[in-house]
């Protein structure tokens, strides 16, 4: 039988020392008109060759996106991951241990969490950072849940360029209650519109979230919403792509009180969007308000430097239903993959990836532009992806994708006044060549 | 052993080079975008791919983990991770592959996804699935957003859960997340439900129950149906924490035993790896008077193709973004083709027969929680170790001298004292034997020389850290 050691020899000898004469007796606890009679309807067990055939089969039923000419980002973005990173995040001491309750047995780990949370309090410039959350999404919904905690008000103040999901789980995490979530509107530019925000926040908003580079990849002008904010005494949340702090203003320069964001640019996968994890950070000041476990560095018995979780009491296993949060597991080996993403890229080599990665969507912009037909919708202040605009997209991104190009995301889905706008995405992956493929491609089948 | 952080490891000037060089420089990023946006420095260290490949490798070799060390964490299902699941989960065809890229390249993707969730739907009985959810306990905040609307959409004004004294942490917290309050229903003597007691809190503002069975002492909650003949009768809805389901598979069904949304942790039951904390996945089942409440989007089939079906009537909403740990599914799901029927009944049966024979061989020795007969796990109070001078916790910590991953301590809170042993079925009994022995030696030592077990580990490179020390200061970060 497949990863069962007992052999029937052991099975025997175990069931006379219990007592037992059959495996069946272990369940006689339970009601008879609850116990399965037939077998369940699943088919019989497969070798392990049949298995890898059969899974590897579905998986070449995929296009991987290197199989494309992508320029698709929104939120999941197709980085160049080292050879280094998977072979050290594969190691069996990290994949297969526990979480790290047990210190003396799980040093490892907790150092390198230590690592993860100091590297993301160096790039967000924040104080304290947790161990990670399950994604950007969810991450920003504890964010808004901290910030209703904070001020005790009861109302969410959220612009409308953050991530679509993003806001959708916010409004799914807020649903137990009674709070108020006010969207802010974008302008012309894409960037938030400052009237409307100064109309919505008041002093029953709690916080107000904002994304920058921005869901249509716009760096907002944070400083200035922040001050904003901080007049009505509301917590300052920003939403952000950690690799863009590689060269943007870090967010605690800009005001920022709570730092969240989706981890999956610092060394993940795509893995048709998970798992990758969720980024928190704050300041000191609300340190007791952040969920989520965090390790902390102390001394050993004998004065050794030593690392273990800590402040657990704001956790579910010690408050119970007075906790912080109820998260409990959370994406760890994934935020330890971006401490190792991040060590080994560097930072020459994390901006190099920044960089470029605006170089290239600059040359896309500037290629874009000088099409006839196409128009750039918003600001050109952006990070790796923009918006622009054409008619009859969906029909042009299908016949992109008949030539193996996939153009970006089609806005029209989730914002049905930019139905024929197109959000693309340049990461250091990018060559001047490959856009100009796009280009002529598009030019052709515009034509 | 060197453990200096990788920051004190930095040499200005060194580049790994793993793309092309950016044409442009941070200078001119700030001609494009204006000087009051990009920042001035980055304070990341500069290393070489061998420190950092050296560093981390380092680091794991100080961690005990499955493939190393047996883990009878309780409540945890520490079992073996095939290494075919982690090979399949890492094909380019898994991992490079967009949430939203067209469907016709996901095929194989939304493929297994479905049938994952049939082989979920026939091993609970339950009719959907949703596998959005990350964790356990982000699965229990799904499944009680669902029975929340549930009721607000018949119009039934419901203000508590319940939860029995043994449960896990994150129940009541979950509850308190879905804007319930948490009731708390004592449990007997012999660590099962009250049923006395639970007559007295359920009453017609019970949202639901929330119960994992086998319970925290590792004892099958046999008056289930009565609970759930309570429950449901004042309108209540039944919700199954799948942390313990390892006990049951094949045996009975979560739909028999009365649930209306279940959660299953896959990387306890279903094999996948806990990666030190996570990645993990909560697949969330419902009956189906549920359908209509789960998040948005599920994997649906029609004509041979497979699509993501985002209109769903009364959708909780979304609990994260994109679909959930996809690879995570990948893992759970050669798994279960590779037990298949036969096999997957004989995990239950190994994994209740490895604790019931360790329950048998140690509870002369340790005191046992209960009378009664346990699953899949087995609680001790070491009561009468501590009053000689030795804690659970100084028992744990010495395990670890004998290469064994310390039990689940001081859990479930009901129990004095509390070792949570769960060896899971894939453990040789010649393992377990080796645990039993380590067990009795100890015992004997705590009787010989209890400071020895006090001052435990001995054999791990650091002694027992400053619990105190790291909350009252806490250092949570490098600073250069």
């Amino acid at each position: 039988m497949p990863y069962i050691l007992n052999t029937e020899a052991d099975i025997k000898e175990m069931l006379k020392a219990i007592g037992l004469n059959s495996l069946d007796e272990l369940f006689r606890r339970l009601p008879g008109q609850i116990r399965l009679k037939e077998p369940l309807k699943i088919a019989a067990g497969l070798s392990e060759y049949q298995v890898k055939s059969a899974v590897a089969a579905l998986a070449a039923k995929n296009t991987p996106v290197d199989g494309f000419n992508s320029f698709l980002g929104a939120g999941c973005y197709d980085h160049y991951i080292p050879a280094a990173l998977p072979s050290i995040i594969s190691r069996s001491e990290f994949v297969t241990a526990y979480t790290p309750y047990q210190a003396e047995a799980s040093q490892g780990s907790l150092q390198a969490i230590y690592e993860y949370q100091s590297y993301i309090c160096l790039l967000t410039g924040m104080d304290v950072a947790n161990a990670s959350m399950f994604d950007g999404a969810s991450s920003m919904a504890e964010a808004a849940l901290m910030a209703l905690r904070i001020t005790g008000r009861d109302k969410i103040v959220v612009s409308g360029s953050i991530h679509p999901e993003f806001r959708q789980t916010l409004k799914t995490y807020l649903s137990g209650f009674d709070f108020t979530i006010k969207n802010v509107g974008f302008d012309e530019h894409g960037f938030v519109d400052t009237g409307s925000l100064n109309e919505a926040i008041d002093g029953r908003s709690a916080c107000f979230i904002a994304q920058s580079p921005n869901f249509f990849g716009l760096i907002e002008d944070a400083a200035k919403i922040g001050r904003m904010i901080k007049e009505k005494g509301a917590i300052f949340i920003m939403v952000a792509n950690p690799l863009s702090l590689a060269i943007l203003n870090d967010p605690a320069s800009l005001g920022v009180d709570i730092f969240c964001g989706d981890g999956q640019p610092l060394g993940g996968a795509l893995n048709f969007g998970g798992p990758a994890f969720g980024i928190l950070a704050t300041r000191n000041e609300y340190l007791r308000q952040l969920p989520g476990r965090i390790v902390g560095k102390t001394t050993d018995r004998q004065g050794k430097e030593a690392y273990c979780l800590t402040m657990q009491a704001r956790e579910q296993h010690i408050r119970r239903e007075k906790a912080t949060s109820n998260i409990c597991s959370n994406q760890s080996l994934n935020a330890i993959g971006a401490a190792v993403y991040l060590s080994l890229m560097g930072k020459e080599g994390l901006t190099g990836a920044a960089l470029r990665s605006l170089e290239m969507a600059r040359y896309l912009h500037e290629c874009l532009k000088n099409v006839g037909k196409v128009k750039i919708k918003f600001s050109s202040r952006f990070f790796n992806e923009f918006v622009w605009e054409i008619e009859g997209a969906k029909k042009i991104v299908k016949k992109l994708y008949k030539k193996r190009i996939i153009a970006g995301f089609l806005l029209g889905e989730f914002y049905p006044k930019l139905k024929n706008c197109i959000l693309s995405c340049c990461t250091e992956k990018k060559s001047k060549g490959d856009i100009d493929n796009f280009i002529e491609t598009l030019k052709n089948v515009i034509c | 052993m060197n453990n200096k952080l990788i920051f004190e490891k930095s040499s200005p000037g060194r580049k790994t080079g793993y793309f092309p060089d950016s044409g442009i420089s941070l200078a001119q990023a700030q001609e494009l975008l204006g000087k009051d946006y990009v920042r001035r420095d980055l304070p990341l260290p500069s290393l070489g791919e061998l420190e950092v490949v050296r560093h981390y490798t380092n680091l794991s070799r100080m961690n005990f983990s499955v493939d190393s060390n047996f883990y009878p964490l309780g409540s945890c299902t520490m079992k073996y991770n095939p290494k075919i699941n982690e090979a399949l989960s890492s094909l380019e065809g898994f991992t490079n592959i967009h949430p939203y890229q067209n469907e016709d390249g996901v095929q194989g993707a939304l493929e297994i996804i479905y049938n994952l969730e049939e082989m979920l739907r026939e091993i609970t009985g339950m009719r959907r699935f949703s596998f959005q959810a990350s964790s356990g306990a982000q699965g229990e905040f799904t499944g009680m957003l669902m029975i929340k609307k549930y009721h607000e959409t018949s119009g039934n004004k419901k203000t508590k859960v319940i939860v029995p004294d043994s449960s896990h942490g994150t129940n009541p917290a979950t509850a308190s997340m879905c804007g319930y309050e948490t009731v708390v229903v004592k449990s007997t003597r012999d660590g099962l439900i009250d049923l006395d007691e639970l007559k007295k809190v359920v009453d017609g503002h019970t949202a639901g129950i929330m119960l994992t069975n086998p319970n925290t002492i590792g004892l099958f909650e046999e008056n289930i149906l009565e609970v759930g003949r309570l429950i449901h009768e004042q309108g209540g809805l039944l919700y199954y924490d799948g942390a313990n389901f390892n006990a049951l598979l094949g045996v009975t069904k979560t739909s028999l035993m009365g649930f209306d949304v279940v959660h299953l942790n896959l990387h306890k039951t279903f094999s996948t790896p806990h990666g030190c904390g996570g990645p993990g996945a909560g697949a969330v089942g419902v009956t189906e008077k549920l359908v209509d409440f789960l998040p948005a989007p599920v994997v649906e089939k029609k004509d041979g193709t497979f699509y993501l079906n985002h209109k769903i009537k009364n959708s909780i909403g979304r609990v994260r973004g994109f679909y959930g740990n996809f690879t995570v599914l990948v893992r759970a799901y050669a798994y279960l083709l590779r037990l298949g029927r036969e096999g997957i009944l004989r995990v239950s049966q190994n994994a209740v027969l490895n604790a019931s024979y360790i329950r048998e061989k140690l509870k002369d020795y340790y005191e046992l929680a209960s009378t009664l007969p346990c699953m899949h796990e087995v609680v001790f109070s070491c009561e009468k170790q501590a009053q000689k001078g030795a804690r659970v916790m100084d028992i744990a910590k010495r395990l670890i001298d004998y290469g064994i991953h310390p039990p689940t301590i001081y859990f479930p809170l009901i129990v004095k004292e509390a070792l949570m042993v769960e060896p899971t079925e894939t453990e040789s009994k010649a393992t377990i034997d080796y645990f039993i022995e380590a067990m009795l030696e100890i015992n004997k030592e705590i009787d010989a020389n209890p400071d020895s077990v006090r001052n435990a580990p001995h054999s791990t490179c650091i002694k027992r850290p400053d619990e105190v020390k790291a909350a009252r200061q806490p250092d949570l970060r490098y600073r250069y």
